[in-house]
């Protein structure tokens, strides 16, 4: 590792000469260096070395297949075998109004699930935090993550019941104040609030693990040291919690925004109808009429590219903000 | 009719010479083709991919798959590709693009995929090879050109066998006679007097509970909402697939862009208002069906004669006198009796020989066999002796299979029947386990001209599938956000439907159209 010299007057000189010394034996010195830092330390790089595999085959591998958005793609040709044709799915996808719908929704319906869902596990795992009894806080754990593990096209059919006009629990609650009952699933002023409000109440609480994690590395000699200054919980949550998970949540928020045209789309398949297209088309569910359901795969590729190449720029720029203004950065 | 087992018989000793004989012998002899199936002496292993609902591959020990092999010499060999999904696409698409091809590739929802890279050179074309060795499949065609025409590809030519389904019946209009009965109402026989008794079904509380529950008019796909449209002389769709195009006086057109259908939809929504379609339609799903019949609140259907029917008994002790009867088409507006939907005579499903076949001439003689009368009762019925017998020359299936627990169908899939292969369906295996009730209404139905011409599809050439592939799912897309909202009444068809008409224009369904026409013109001119 590179450390600062310390200048002391007459010494300088030989400091300059020592790193002159040095820079030429870096390279030699640098491999020395790294095989030394193998030899220590390679349970560790055994232990990474499945996930960047993982992430080679998975992530990496199939950026190969990317120029299809490039290509007339037919896939009995292959890659290979399909001839280029430059920009001509881009320009198919951008001279579709639907598609610049579609972009449009994906867009609202990931700044108000940020706006409305991003809060919620933060609040949910201060709040945990601050439940003494050991019991019920396992209990009312439970319940908040439970709705993770059920599979979207359950919570899609108890949003569908929880919403039907005869049946539904909404419309017989909104019957006690004498409101007509409502077709929810069929109004396009109604998809966003539901489908972000079942986001919310599906992971909202799996999401708030992470939280609470960090919540759990906070030094208790500081908790310890309010009390002695006589500190209210109140105080010590906006105090000494909050900021103390701030780089967390600031490196999650940056995931969140590097995620902004990835919204989950089947549960919008499950939910949505022709009628609230109009508010509910995403960039995902186009694709997957447009170009999946067709066997277009080099016009989802292109949609594809486009989606990664928007999130690398917001990931990149949020990154750069959040290194700015509040020294936390993912790298 | 009997069949020699060619086990050490007459194909022994003359297949193996006689390839090219034994052909044009077959042609000018095809009585005694019957007698000996045998296509090669020597085993011959053939790998298939055979993807398809009930079951993702081929299982080598089913008996019809063992009685094949013992009369034609050919085994196959499974070789399927995505086991581990169930969508067929899929599943050919990861099976494409490996590039190793089995011999034969077979399943649900092949015409797709082997008409586009067929002509790319991943299936033969079998037109030559069935004009020289299949004289079965030939009489087929030569009888139904049309059919030929129908599942060719843009070059013309054919690189699959189809599934064939026999029968000509699928939907028809349900009822609950009880529910007219009770309000002293007649079946209704206009589509003015389908209104009065919808109406009186919403209003006069004909199950009885004091309640205002019922839903007179309501269907399991929201689609079949769509069907009401033939009742003011507009369609809905012009094959067995939802909202496809039809054909107008020999020109390719789409019923969503019609006067007709700007009125029957007005119509609708009017219905919808009123509360006489099921305010739920859109959203109940599936279940609908089950539902609404099992809690007395549905009043009237258009869905399929054999299920429909079905619960008759199922909601026998249930809903006491329960009676779901199927009733003919109102005649429309326009004075027209009309059942738009009808079994399609060619599925897109069949098999086809991939271009790796070192045995192309073995392979469409075997896909003939299942075209002889031997090889069609087995893929219909199964093996004779286990699962049926010939009974005054028909093929009546045994006690045991007709009242066994098990849906008849089910059994012949697991003995390997009624599969994915190419082969023609022969309806008297369905008719056998159809429900009284339903034969009566298919019955009622045959004794009427009610139905009409399906649309077969056209096969696109290159520049024909980029035009449609650009514009018609987008277009799709909009016409069914602007029907729904019409039918919701968040719209108002009359008021919108010269904005309608330009927006369809300016999203290029003139370019479609056009795609479709000259495709047509070739495919059937």
């Amino acid at each position: 590792m590179t450390h600062t010299p310390e200048i002391e007057g007459n010494r300088t000189e030989e400091l300059v000469l020592q790193a002159r010394e040095a820079q030429r034996n870096r390279a030699a010195s640098r491999i020395q260096r790294v095989g030394d830092h193998l030899k220590r330390e390679w349970q560790l790089y055994l232990l990474l070395l499945p996930t960047i595999i993982w992430l080679l085959v998975f992530l990496y591998k199939p950026m190969y297949g990317l120029q299809i958005a490039f290509k007339d793609y037919s896939i009995f040709r292959g890659i290979e075998g399909s001839p280029w044709v430059g920009l001509e799915h881009f320009q198919t996808l951008f001279g579709n109004d639907q598609f610049l719908r579609a972009l449009k929704n994906t867009v609202i319906i990931s700044a108000y699930g940020l706006l409305f869902g991003f809060p919620v596990p933060i609040l949910l795992a201060l709040m945990f935090n601050e439940v003494l009894n050991a019991w019920f806080k396992r209990v009312a754990q439970t319940i908040v993550y439970l709705p993770h593990f059920i599979s979207s096209v359950i919570i899609a059919g108890i949003v569908i019941t929880a919403f039907s006009p005869s049946a539904g629990i909404v419309n017989t609650i909104l019957g006690w104040f004498g409101v007509d009952p409502i077709y929810f699933l069929t109004k396009a002023e109604w998809f966003r609030p539901i489908f972000i409000g079942t986001g919310v109440w599906q992971e909202a609480g799996f999401q708030s693990i992470v939280y609470l994690a960090a919540i759990a590395g906070v030094s208790p000699t500081l908790y310890e040291s309010a009390v002695v200054d006589g500190a209210s919980r109140w105080q010590m949550m906006w105090k000494i919690t909050v900021p103390c998970i701030l780089p967390t949540i600031i490196i999650m928020l940056i995931i969140r925004i590097g995620n902004i045209l990835e919204v989950g789309f089947e549960m919008i398949i499950l939910l949505y109808q022709p009628a609230t297209y109009e508010t509910a088309d995403v960039v995902n569910t186009f694709i997957y009429r447009q170009g999946i359901q067709g066997g277009q795969y080099d016009l989802a590729g292109a949609a594809g590219l486009f989606n990664a190449v928007v999130a690398f720029v917001l990931v990149i720029s949020a990154n750069m903000i959040s290194k700015r203004f509040s020294r936390t950065s993912l790298w | 009719m009997t069949c020699v087992h060619p086990k050490g018989g007459l194909g022994m000793r003359i297949t193996k010479l006689t390839a090219m004989a034994l052909a044009s012998t077959i042609l000018t002899a095809p009585a005694w083709a019957e007698d000996d199936l045998t296509i090669v002496s020597d085993p011959l292993e053939l790998t298939i991919h055979m993807h398809w609902p009930r079951s993702q591959g081929y299982q080598e020990d089913y008996p019809v798959e063992l009685a094949a092999r013992e009369m034609t010499g050919i085994h196959l060999k499974d070789a399927t590709s995505g086991k581990n999904t169930k969508d067929n696409y899929e599943a050919m698409n990861l099976l494409l693009a490996t590039g190793k091809l089995p011999d034969i590739v077979g399943g649900n929802r092949i015409q797709q995929p082997v008409n586009q890279y067929g002509p790319e050179g991943a299936f033969l074309a079998l037109d030559d090879l069935i004009e020289e060795h299949a004289p079965n499949i030939k009489a087929f065609f030569d009888e139904r050109p049309e059919l030929r025409q129908a599942i060719s590809a843009f070059d013309g030519k054919m690189y699959y066998i189809p599934y064939l389904p026999d029968g000509k019946f699928g939907r028809a209009w349900y009822i609950r006679q009880d529910w007219l009965d009770k309000l002293g109402l007649e079946q209704p026989d206009t589509v003015d007097e389908l209104y009065t008794v919808l109406t009186a079904f919403r209003n006069d509380d004909p199950n009885g509970n004091g309640k205002k529950d019922e839903i007179p008019y309501f269907a399991r796909d929201w689609e079949e909402v769509l069907r009401l449209l033939t009742l003011w002389d507009a369609r809905s769709s012009g094959s067995d697939t939802y909202h496809d195009f039809y054909v107008k006086d020999g020109k390719v057109v789409h019923p969503y862009a019609q006067e007709a259908y700007r009125d029957g939809i007005a119509n609708i929504a009017k219905w919808y208002a009123e509360g006489l379609i099921d305010p739920e339609v859109f959203t109940r799903g599936s279940s609908a069906r089950e539902y609404l019949l099992s809690e007395n609140l549905g009043g009237v259907t258009h869905d399929w004669f054999a299920s429909t029917s079905g619960y008759n008994t199922a909601l026998a002790e249930k809903i006491p006198g329960f009676d779901f009867a199927p009733f003919l088409p109102p005649k429309s507006a326009g004075g027209v009796r009309m059942e738009e939907h009808r079994r399609t005579p060619i599925k897109p499903d069949g098999w086809a020989i991939s271009y790796s076949n070192e045995h192309p001439v073995e392979t469409i003689k075997y896909f003939d066999f299942w075209f002889t009368e031997t090889g069609r009762l087995l893929s219909n019925f199964g093996v004779e002796g286990e699962t049926w017998n010939m009974i005054d020359g028909e093929p009546v299936f045994t006690d045991a299979v007709l009242n066994s627990d098990t849906p008849v169908n089910t059994q012949m899939y697991t003995v390997g029947a009624q599969i994915y292969r190419g082969y023609w369906m022969d309806y008297r295996y369905e008719w056998q386990w159809t429900a009284p009730a339903a034969r009566e209404g298919i019955e009622l139905y045959d004794a009427n001209d009610l139905l009409v011409d399906q649309f077969l599809g056209v096969a696109f050439d290159k520049g024909e599938q980029a035009v449609f592939d650009k514009y018609w799912p987008s277009l799709l897309s909009y016409m069914l956000e602007r029907q729904q909202a019409w039918i919701l009444g968040s719209g108002d068809v009359k008021a919108d439907w010269d904005d309608y008409m330009s927006t369809l224009d300016k999203m290029g369904l003139e370019k479609v159209l056009d795609a479709m026409n000259s495709a047509y013109a070739r495919q059937y001119g």
